[in-house]
Parts: structure tokens; sequence; C-alpha cells
């Protein structure tokens, strides 16, 4: 007990002492303290809600623009889903085309080599048409040609060996024959 | 004036001719017609039809080509062959010589011709067995 109220009486004059030691005014400390709370109270009426408002909204622009992010994100997973589709569905087509492509041009390949070989068969059978005619021609040609030649060279044999006797009685057959 | 058809001066100079008119007044009447009608042109074929209708009277005027003169048996044969065509009473030959006959004979009677001439079975030879 004597310890105790040793103690509490040193303390208050501890107390005294120790504001004192540390240079502290108390009366100056409860106006700063008075000071405080009005600026607190200030701030938490005027500017708190002002910054919060704006921090809301900044929350609000961060998750509007994470939830865009995270939409175009899908979108652009889903487009490229689409696009991986689309391609192996072109990449189908042009193996379709290319398949097609090539059988049409074999085709095409086979029908160009049947009509060039019966054009040329045509050709041929044309040559062989007109050597045909041209040979049948040049041996009319050398008939008619002989058969004068064959006129022409009895004229000359009858004009020198025919005399006036051979004549008379040529001419008594012509008349035998023409009775 | 009446233009006269050329078959009636032709029967008539061939009725003279029948008659025995002088065939030397005869044709100096239709050369004298002719010239002064302005139709000498029309001499040859008036002589042909007088051929023609002296033929219809039994009188033939035969015209003969050959190569060679005529013998007098090819003559003979001649006329014989002639009356026998046209059943004439009376043939008369008028030979030519054409050496491009060749050899045989070429006979002309009013309406027919019997060619048996070489040339002439030449030119079928060459004719008939050519080639178009």
């Amino acid at each position: 007990m004597t310890f105790l109220s040793q103690f509490a009486s040193e303390t208050t004059t501890v107390d005294k002492d120790l504001f004192a030691a540390l240079g502290i005014d108390w009366r100056l400390l409860i106006l700063q303290i008075i000071a405080f709370l009005i600026l607190v109270v200030l701030l938490g009426k005027f500017v708190y809600p002002w910054l919060m408002k704006s921090v809301d909204e900044r929350q609000a622009g961060i998750e509007e623009a994470a939830k865009a992010t995270a939409a175009a994100q899908k979108a652009a997973e889903d487009n490229k889903a689409a696009v991986a589709e689309l391609l192996t569905e072109a990449r189908k087509q042009a193996a379709e085309i290319i398949s097609t492509a090539r059988l049409e041009s074999a085709e095409t390949l086979s029908a160009s080599e049947k009509k060039a070989q019966k054009i040329s068969e045509q050709i041929v059978a044309n040559a062989h048409d007109q050597l045909d005619k041209d040979v049948a021609n040049a041996r009319k040609v050398l008939y008619n040609d002989t058969l004068e030649l064959v006129g022409l060279a009895t004229e000359k044999v009858i004009a020198k060996k025919l005399d006036k006797k051979a004549d008379s009685e040529l001419i008594a057959e012509a008349i035998k024959a023409s009775s | 004036m009446t233009r006269l058809s050329r078959r009636s001066i032709a029967e008539y100079v061939a009725n003279g001719l029948v008659k025995g008119d002088s065939k030397k007044e005869l044709f100096s009447q239709l050369a004298a017609f002719l010239i002064d009608t302005g139709r000498t042109k029309e001499l040859n074929l008036i002589v042909r039809d007088i051929e023609y209708f002296l033929a219809e009277n039994g009188v033939v005027n035969a015209t003969i080509i050959s190569a060679y003169e005529l013998t007098a048996e090819t003559k003979k044969a001649l006329e014989a062959f002639v009356k026998k065509e046209t059943n004439a009473n009376h043939v008369s030959l008028s030979s030519m010589v054409e050496p491009a006959v060749l050899g045989g004979v070429k006979i002309s009677i009013p309406g027919r011709e019997v060619d048996q001439t070489i040339a002439r079975q030449l030119t079928v030879l060459k004719t008939r067995f050519k080639k178009v």
C-alpha cells in the first residue's frame, strides 16, 4: 500500500514532469486534438464521400473494363474457334476444289486427246480421199490422153496404109452393114 | 405482094423438075426470084427443101463424101443402097472427095445421113469412151 501511494504520488508528479520533460504543452495538445477532430469531421463529411465516389467510379470503370476485356477475350476465343472452323472448312473445300479441278483437267485432257486424235484421223482420211481422187483423176486424164493418142496414131496409120482398093472394100462393108 | 413461103417455092421447082421442065429455065426463075425479093440467103434451105420434095416424088439426090474417088462398082452399090433405103425411082449421086474422112463413106440424103467414115468412127471412139 505504501508502495502504491508512493507510486501514485510519484506518478502525478511524474505526469506533470513528464509532459514538461517531453516539451509538450497539454493545452496545446488538446487544441491540436480538437483541430484534428474537426479536420476529421470535415474530411469525413466533405472529402471522403467525394473521394469514395471517385474510387467507386474508378472501380466500376475498372470492373467494366475487366468485363469488356473478358468479353473481348471470350469473343476472341469464340472467333478463334470460328476461324479455326472456317479454316478447316476452307481447307476441306479447297481440297475438294483441287480434287475436282484435277478430275476435270484430266477429263478435259482426255477429251482433248480424243478430239485431237479424231481430227488427226479425219485429216488422214481426207488426205487418203484426196489422194484417191487425185489418183483417179490422174488415171482418167491418162486414159483420155491415151485414147486421144490412139485415135491420132490410128488416123496417121490409116492415112498411110489405106489405099483406094481397101477403101472400096471398106465402103462395100459399110453398105452391107448399114443395109 | 404476098410473101411466098420457102416451102411453096421449093414445091414449085420440085414439081417442075419432076414434070421434066427445063432445069436451066427453072433455076433461072428461082435465081431471079430470090434476087428480086432479096432472099438469096435462103438458097441453101430452098435447095434442101427441093431435094426433100423430089425425094417425096421418088427422085433422090444423094451426096457421097469419101476419101478417094469412088469406083464405078462402088457407085453402083451406093446407088442401089440409096434406092433400097428411100424406095426412090431415080437416084442421082453427087460425090465429093475429102481426105479428112480418112476412109469409108458418108451418104447424105434428104432427111437422113449415113456416116460410115473412119474419121467419124475415130471421133466416136474418142468421145464415147472418154471418161468425164
